[in-house]
């Protein structure tokens, strides 16, 4: 899977660090087992040897495995480090007014996700951002936990009624990228799924426009509507 | 002996009429009966809970099936995880500690048995009322009912009521236990049973033991919590009115983590006895283990915000518990290592116990390998709240509770009951269960690590490279369920019809091997007199010595003390 953000880059490096050092201490393990399983059989003969341990040994298995213990510490809080590093809009990005990043009031409900652009636009389950730009999420939910997460684009981010959870990240590639919130919810849970639209941040204007207007077109009906007496 | 006629100082009554089993059972405080009444109730319920997985997994089996409805998953998810770790793991390694402890110890009983009573009786009761909840409405939020979603308001049904009141009664009677056993450990040791010569399983026992006391009561608080949150209109979760939802998360899982280390010990402690005994070896180093078992609990149960790195909690503390967790690392190292050169060094007899502890481990091993990731901050993020944390966890808990008990119930079966269980059908079940646990999870680690399939949902949708991977788990949870209810069947059926077993079945070196198998009800005549580490091995070595002295008279049978 191609990373496209660069927080994602640096979780896809840790992973693959994740996943070598558990085959390094996996098939130490498991293959020291079998050996030893295998080569002293009762039936074939073998009588046990009188091996006695002093603290000797201990000290030196349990200093290895501190050390890969401090290894794998170490890395992990380098790459999170670096996942978490604020990512600048690039030169093709949105250019905001001192280089805020673009901000998007998200709220998970039950089961969809809503985003509210700057302009008081909103949509719910897309989200349409611009290119190369930083966006920043400000995750709340208005009823129970959910958890917001397009693997492709950031890490997952819990919207806990009562707090707000920030979420930064930058698409580096136009295209659609699909996520589903991962923590249950309710009986649609499974449904609850959103779609991350990356687009040219001309696009990401027009459509922030005239998401806008239709929004105060229907507005605009309803409220007509209610006047008229045509609605309660 | 009837009918008293002539002189009444001489009138024998006879002795009292024997009640039916099943009252003597019901009435016991005598920690073997309860341990035995634990041991067979958490085997029920891992039926039952193999029942529920095998449901979900046939809804899982195809994309967007619609084999149940939603709600019918999230019923058999959450009854599935509170049979799982409540009804089935915990009571079977309490069982077995409670069981066997006092026996290795060299104790007539437990020092507070009316306790250790109230215990298992509040067991069956949680049990009760979790399984009764199908004259009603099945508890429907998940695993670990997070509020808001278990509050009042978007869950108004008794369900979640009773999922506390059912947890809430075990966790208490899982505690009572506990409290018992350290009392036991504590005070009643036979003469010369200091705390350096106490069998691994015996200070695994204790260890739990502590471990119980502090987690129960964490989560007994948290139970109680919500129950006031949802019906005398309390706040503690409410994140609008001054609770806040993190509390129960943070305490939950203090228990969840814990939990999940004390099965691990339990499974670890049977395997440190059963593997030095099939190998004819003392352990390699008895003390690295046991102060390993020890870090375990400790470090185990502070890494509990392991599984909050989504939540909105500072990044210090996830830090904080990656830092306990990798540093786990070490004694779960050195555990492993000691078992393994105890095997290198002895000559191993390949019986049906050590079969399956060497599954155990082969198990433990790829689940903490892999929960090893989920520790690792933003690997976490990236790996937590998929199916890539459901192969995880089931890995070294099936590992554990199901591989590691069932070591230990091929282990001391022939303890409780004076019959091995049939090796043959031993060995089906096992390699069964061996193919089942690949085919079940290892397509999982596949589904979330690599295509991130969330978590707990009641379907997912086709074209996304999940359909084989679901369908080969799917059929791997029946292989695995095919071996579970192999030995299940065979410790029904040996029970009654397996190869008579002798008191010291293995020729290990513990005290329980002196008592006769099924123990009496008091274990031991008199108190054994202990003056090593082995002190079966002691005794086995005087009566040896005392068989040669062809002057000597036949006496009683114990004759060290």
């Amino acid at each position: 899977m191609a990373p496209h953000s660069p927080a994602i880059d640096q979780i896809d490096t840790l992973l693959w660090i994740g996943f070598a050092a558990a085959v390094i201490l996996g098939v130490a393990a498991i293959g020291g087992l079998l050996y030893a399983l295998g080569r002293n059989r009762a039936e074939r003969g073998a009588e046990p040897r009188q091996v006695t341990s002093g603290p000797g040994i201990q000290l030196r298995v349990g200093g290895a495995l501190g050390i890969f213990a401090v290894a794998l510490l170490v890395l992990s809080i380098v790459f999170t480090d670096r996942a978490r590093e604020a990512p600048a809009t690039g030169p093709a990005g949105l250019q905001t007014a001192h280089g805020e990043p673009l901000t998007i009031e998200t709220t998970g409900q039950q089961w969809l996700w809503r985003y509210q652009y700057p302009n008081e636009a909103f949509s719910y389950y897309r989200l349409v951002v611009p290119v190369d730009t930083e966006v920043r999420l400000n995750l709340v939910s208005t009823d129970v936990v959910h958890t917001w997460d397009v693997p492709d684009l950031a890490a997952k981010t819990d919207a806990v009624p009562g707090k707000t959870h920030e979420i930064v990240f930058r698409a580096d590639e136009e295209g659609t990228y699909f996520g589903q919130a991962a923590t249950l919810s309710g009986q649609a849970y499974a449904a609850m799924r959103t779609a991350v639209e990356v687009v040219s941040p001309a696009e990401y204007e027009a459509f922030v426009e005239t998401q806008k207007e239709e929004i105060q077109t229907a507005q605009d009906r309803v409220v007509k509507l209610i006047e008229n007496g045509e609605v309660p | 002996m009837s009918a008293p006629t002539k002189s009444p100082e001489l009138v024998v009554d006879g002795f009292p009429p024997r009640r039916p089993r099943w009252v003597q059972l019901a009435t016991s405080a005598d920690h073997k009966d309860l341990g035995r009444i634990l041991i067979a109730g958490a085997l029920g319920f891992l039926f039952m809970a193999v029942v529920e997985l095998l449901l979900m997994r046939l809804q899982l089996a195809v994309p967007e099936n619609t084999f149940m409805p939603p709600v019918t998953f999230n019923r058999m998810l959450s009854l599935y995880g509170a049979t799982a770790i409540f009804l089935f793991a915990l009571p079977l390694a309490l069982g077995f500690f409670y069981y066997v402890a006092p026996l290795q110890i060299g104790a007539r009983g437990t020092a507070l048995p009316r306790l250790g009573q109230l215990g298992a009786w509040l067991f069956i009761g949680g049990a009760a009322v979790l399984y009764a909840t199908f004259l009603f409405t099945p508890p429907e939020v998940g695993v670990n009912p997070l509020p808001p979603l278990s509050g009042l308001a978007y869950t108004a049904n008794n369900g979640v009521d009773a999922w506390l009141a059912a947890c809430g009664l075990a966790t208490l009677g899982f505690v009572l236990i506990a409290v018992d056993l350290v009392a036991t450990l504590r005070r009643l040791r036979a003469p010369g049973m200091a705390w350096r010569r106490l069998p691994v399983f015996s200070w695994a026992a204790a260890i739990s033991a502590w471990l119980t006391i502090a987690i129960g009561a964490v989560m007994l608080a948290a139970i109680t919590m919500l129950m006031i949150d949802r019906n005398f209109e309390g706040i503690f979760f409410a994140g609008d009115a001054g609770g806040s939802p993190l509390l129960w998360q943070h305490l939950s899982w203090i228990f969840y983590t814990g939990a999940y280390m004390l099965i691990l010990i339990f499974a670890l402690g049977a395997i440190a006895e059963i593997m030095p005994a099939l190998a004819r070896k003392p352990l390699f180093n008895r003390n690295a283990v046991i102060g390993s078992l020890v870090a375990i609990a400790v470090l185990g149960t502070l890494a509990w915000m392991q599984n909050m790195y989504t939540a909105p909690i500072g990044l210090g503390w996830m830090y904080f518990a990656m830092v306990m967790s990798l540093a786990l690392i070490v004694p779960f190292g050195l555990v492993l290592f000691n078992l393994i050169a105890t095997l290198t060094s002895g000559a191993v007899r390949m019986r049906a116990p050590l079969l399956f502890a060497a599954g155990a481990i082969v198990a433990i091993v790829i689940g903490l390998v892999s929960e090893m990731s989920h520790a690792m901050v933003a690997a976490g993020w990236r790996l937590q709240h998929t199916t890539d944390s459901t192969a995880a966890t089931h890995f070294a808990l099936v590992g554990g509770a199901v591989f590691g008990g069932f070591a230990a119930l091929h282990w001391w079966f022939p303890k409780m009951t004076g019959r091995t269980m049939g090796e043959t059908l031993a060995r089906f079940s096992f390699w069964t269960m061996a193919i089942g646990i690949l085919l079940a999870f290892v397509p999982l680690f596949l589904a979330g690590g690599g295509k991130d399939q969330v978590i707990d949902a009641y379907e997912f949708f086709g074209g996304n490279g999940l359909d084989a991977y679901n369908l080969i788990a799917t059929i791997g949870a029946f292989v695995l369920a095919a071996g579970i209810f192999m030995t299940l069947a065979n410790a029904i059926l040996s029970r009654e019809g397996g190869q008579p077993a002798g008191h010291d079945a293995w020729g290990a070196d513990s005290l329980e091997w002196f008592a006769l198998s099924p123990p009496e009800p008091h274990n031991f005549d008199l108190p054994p007199d202990v003056r090593s580490a082995r002190p079966m091995r002691d005794i086995r070595a005087a009566i040896t010595h005392r068989s040669a002295r062809e002057e000597q008279p036949d006496r009683d049978r114990q004759p060290v003390v």
